[in-house]
Formats: structure tokens, C-alpha cells, sequence
């Protein structure tokens, strides 16, 4: 029952995550630039349950952006995000007492990575990804750690709080 | 049953998630591998079963929660349209007749059907959309869609209830554009699913500022559709040509509201379609 729980859990914050995405996302734009919290959301989940949770959710959240790009495109996604939550499972699984700085950092890693995978699996061509990596990658990523590490830090003391 | 099931996950979390991440990867893989056709059905698929629903629930409550303030508004803006109809009436029964006089093919004249944005990727590369309205409301495939503000894409895939638009920063989406000052008809794109770009023959002289329309000449979108203003002029590999930085005058993560115009390609542009 308790592990039922937990599986519906996630798929709750996944989904909130998706409401989030395509709700505040689009407002909390500066300048074309907005914070994933798709990547928040399985950086977290792989941090918290491992490497096979990481890429099975990274999965399902790669597909779901994936069914929304262009359909040459289709795989990028999901290729790019199990690879993600895989790597940042793994981190956690080796590095057992990852602390808040080196999740944000897990976090800025895993945005970089995740965006190089997806750039080499579209295809682009390298001047388009160059000016994508400057005008998108760059400030996203910055934007999403800021915000990622709020979101650390709130879910941190909400656990001090609880024990 | 259940012994096979603990089994499967046993697998998949056993040895540091190793089989689990390999078998997603491969999925991954052979979805990006795979013939068009069969991607066109996986997302097909995913769309009508999962996605659609999921997404017409949460547009439904944003929805209403907007109803009230538009409500409001469209009151206003009905008091005033109403004002305007008579003068516009006349100017329509005056424009028809010069129409009959000079033999003018009226290529506006579509039904336009009224559709709202349900779905949209979630991820940070916009480049489609779901509407709510499907071959069941008289929408098919490759015909315009435009908003109040200007061209929005065109319909990819049509299915009973719904419809996905592939959106004008689609890299796949290339049109033909003029040039409203100069009337010189260029070529638009987006390379990168993000940013516009336009190639104009540089002869035209098209400074920053100046608008592009649809030119009509691709077949599938009619002429005089606004599409978006020249943001800077670079300079292209061919000197005959400048390339230059359009900035749409839609904003595609705000669309609520679409129009479908019901224009079916031309018979022929159809055909090279259907090839």
C-alpha cells in the first residue's frame, strides 16, 4: 500500500509538474527565457529513488514533450531525459550525501547535458546550435537552477520541519 | 500475474537500474529511428489516447476561470462592433460591386471555423498545438490557421475531435512571404524551432520594421495574412539574397483562440501533397 502510495505521489508531482510547465512557465518568462521543471522534476525524482526511477520518469517525461515537437524530432526528447535521470540516479546512488549546493549542481550538470543530447539527436546544424546554446540553453539553465534551488531548499526545510 | 509483474520490476531495479535504462534508451532509440510513418502513428496515438484528454481537462479550467473577465470584455467590444457593422456593410456591398466590375477573385471568402488551443508542448521548443476541433467540425488537413493578430501555422493532423497545428517556428513549415511595401516576395522559415528568419531578394531594399504578408503562392495559405515584422537584416551566403530576423506578431505560448480557415490546398499543390 505504502509503495502504491509513493508510485501515485510521483505520478501527481509529474503531472503537477506538466500544469506547471504550460501554466506559470510561459508567465515567468524574462526575455524568452523560462525555468524547466520538467528537468527540476527528475533531477528530484532520481535523486530521491534512484536510477531506475530517474530514467523511467525521464522517460515518460521525454515522450510527452516529444509528442508535441516535430515528428523528425521524435525521440530526442526521450532519449535525452532517460540518459538524465539515469546519470543523476547514479550520481546519488555513488555519492550518497548529496547536499543541497551539490544537488543544484547535479541540477545545472544535468540541464547541460540533457540540452547537448537533445541538439545532437535533432540534428541541427552546429552554427544553429551555437546560437541556440547562447540565446536559450545558457539563460534557461541559469534560470532553472535559481529556481531549482528554491524548490530544494523549500522541499529541505518542509523535511527538517517533519522530523 | 502478479509473480511476473514483481518480476519485471525486479529486474528493472536490480542492478542499479542498468536493464531499466538500457531498455528505455533502445525504446528512445527506435522511436527516432523509425520510418515517418510509423512516428505519425505513435504520436497520433499518444495524442488521442492520453494526451488530449489530459490536456482538454486542465484548458477546460483555464478556461473558466477567464470566462468571466471576457465576458466583460466582448460585452464592450460587441456594443462597439455593433456600431461598426452598418458602416462596414456598406463598405461590403460597395467593394462587392467594384469586385463584379474589375472581375476580382475574392479569396477571403472561407468559412472560418473557431477553435481554442488545448494543448501545447510542454517542454521549452513550441513548435505544434492542439485544438479542439477535428474532421467532425469540418477541419482538414493543410489548411490555414491565423488568430486575431496573424497567421499561427497550418493543420497537420486531423482527427475526429481534434486537430494538431504545426506552428510557424516549425522547422518543417516553410512559406512564401511578401513584402507589403515593397511587394518582393521572399521565403520564410525557422531553423532552429525558436527564432523566424527571412531570405528577400536584396534588390528589394527591406529595411528593419517593414511587415511580411502570406504571398498566396505556396497554395495552401491565402494572400494578405499578416505574418510578423523584419526584427534585423543580415546578410545571407548568397549575395543576391538578405537574410533577416522576423519576429512573428503572434506570441505562440499565449494562443487561446484560433481561426481554421476552411481552404483546401490547390488541386494541384494537393497533389504534390499527396506524393
Amino acid at each position: 500500500m505504502n509503495k502504491n502510495w509513493k508510485w501515485i505521489k510521483v505520478l501527481l508531482v509529474f503531472i503537477g509538474c506538466f500544469i506547471l510547465q504550460t501554466t506559470v512557465g510561459s508567465w515567468l518568462q524574462i526575455f524568452g527565457a523560462g525555468p524547466d521543471f520538467i528537468i527540476i522534476m527528475i533531477v528530484s525524482i532520481a535523486i530521491k529513488f534512484g536510477p531506475a526511477a530517474g530514467c523511467f520518469w525521464g522517460f515518460c517525461a521525454g515522450f510527452t514533450q516529444d509528442v508535441y515537437a516535430p515528428v523528425e524530432w521524435l525521440g530526442a526528447h526521450t532519449v535525452s531525459m532517460t540518459i538524465l535521470g539515469f546519470i543523476v540516479g547514479q550520481l546519488e546512488e555513488k555519492f550518497l550525501t548529496l547536499n543541497q549546493p551539490a544537488k543544484v549542481g547535479v541540477l545545472g550538470l544535468g540541464f547541460f547535458i540533457c540540452d547537448m543530447i537533445y541538439f545532437f539527436m535533432t540534428g541541427l546544424e552546429k552554427e544553429v546550435v551555437t546560437n541556440l546554446f547562447f540565446s536559450k540553453t545558457i539563460p534557461e539553465c541559469i534560470y532553472t537552477v535559481v529556481v531549482g534551488a528554491l524548490v530544494f531548499h523549500l522541499s529541505m526545510a518542509k523535511k527538517k520541519k517533519h522530523v | 500475474m502478479l509473480r511476473a509483474i514483481r518480476f519485471i520490476l525486479n529486474l528493472f531495479s536490480k542492478r542499479h537500474g542498468i536493464v531499466a535504462f538500457v531498455f528505455f534508451l533502445l525504446l528512445g532509440l527506435m522511436m527516432h529511428r523509425a520510418p515517418t510513418v510509423t512516428r505519425e502513428s505513435i504520436v497520433s496515438a499518444a495524442l488521442g489516447t492520453v494526451f488530449y484528454p489530459a490536456q482538454m481537462v486542465i484548458s477546460s479550467l483555464n478556461a473558466y476561470r477567464s470566462v468571466v473577465s471576457e465576458n466583460e470584455q466582448l460585452k464592450e467590444e460587441n456594443a462597439k462592433l455593433r456600431q461598426e457593422t452598418y458602416y462596414a456593410s456598406e463598405g461590403l456591398q460597395e467593394l462587392a460591386r467594384l469586385h463584379t466590375l474589375v472581375r476580382f477573385d475574392d479569396k477571403w471568402d472561407y468559412p472560418i471555423v473557431t477553435a481554442r488551443v488545448v494543448g501545447h508542448n510542454p517542454g521549452r521548443f513550441l513548435t505544434t498545438i492542439i485544438i479542439n476541433r477535428g474532421t467532425s467540425h469540418g477541419v482538414k488537413e493543410n489548411m490555414p490557421v491565423f488568430s486575431m493578430d496573424g497567421l499561427v501555422g497550418k493543420v497537420t493532423k486531423a482527427a475526429l475531435t481534434h486537430s494538431r497545428v504545426q506552428l510557424l517556428v516549425d522547422p518543417n513549415l516553410k512559406l512564401s512571404v511578401l513584402e507589403r511595401r515593397t511587394r518582393v516576395v521572399g521565403f520564410l522559415e525557422s531553423v532552429d524551432g525558436h527564432l523566424l528568419s527571412a531570405q528577400i531578394p536584396t534588390h528589394a531594399g527591406v529595411q528593419v520594421g517593414d511587415t511580411l504578408i502570406t504571398s498566396g503562392l505556396g497554395g495552401i495559405f491565402p494572400k494578405g495574412i499578416p505574418v510578423g515584422t523584419v526584427k534585423e537584416i543580415r546578410s545571407a551566403d548568397l549575395e543576391v539574397m538578405r537574410m533577416m530576423d522576423v519576429a512573428p506578431f503572434q506570441v505562440f505560448s499565449k494562443l487561446e483562440e484560433v481561426f481554421v480557415m476552411e481552404k483546401e490546398p490547390e488541386w494541384i499543390i494537393q497533389e504534390l501533397l499527396d506524393e
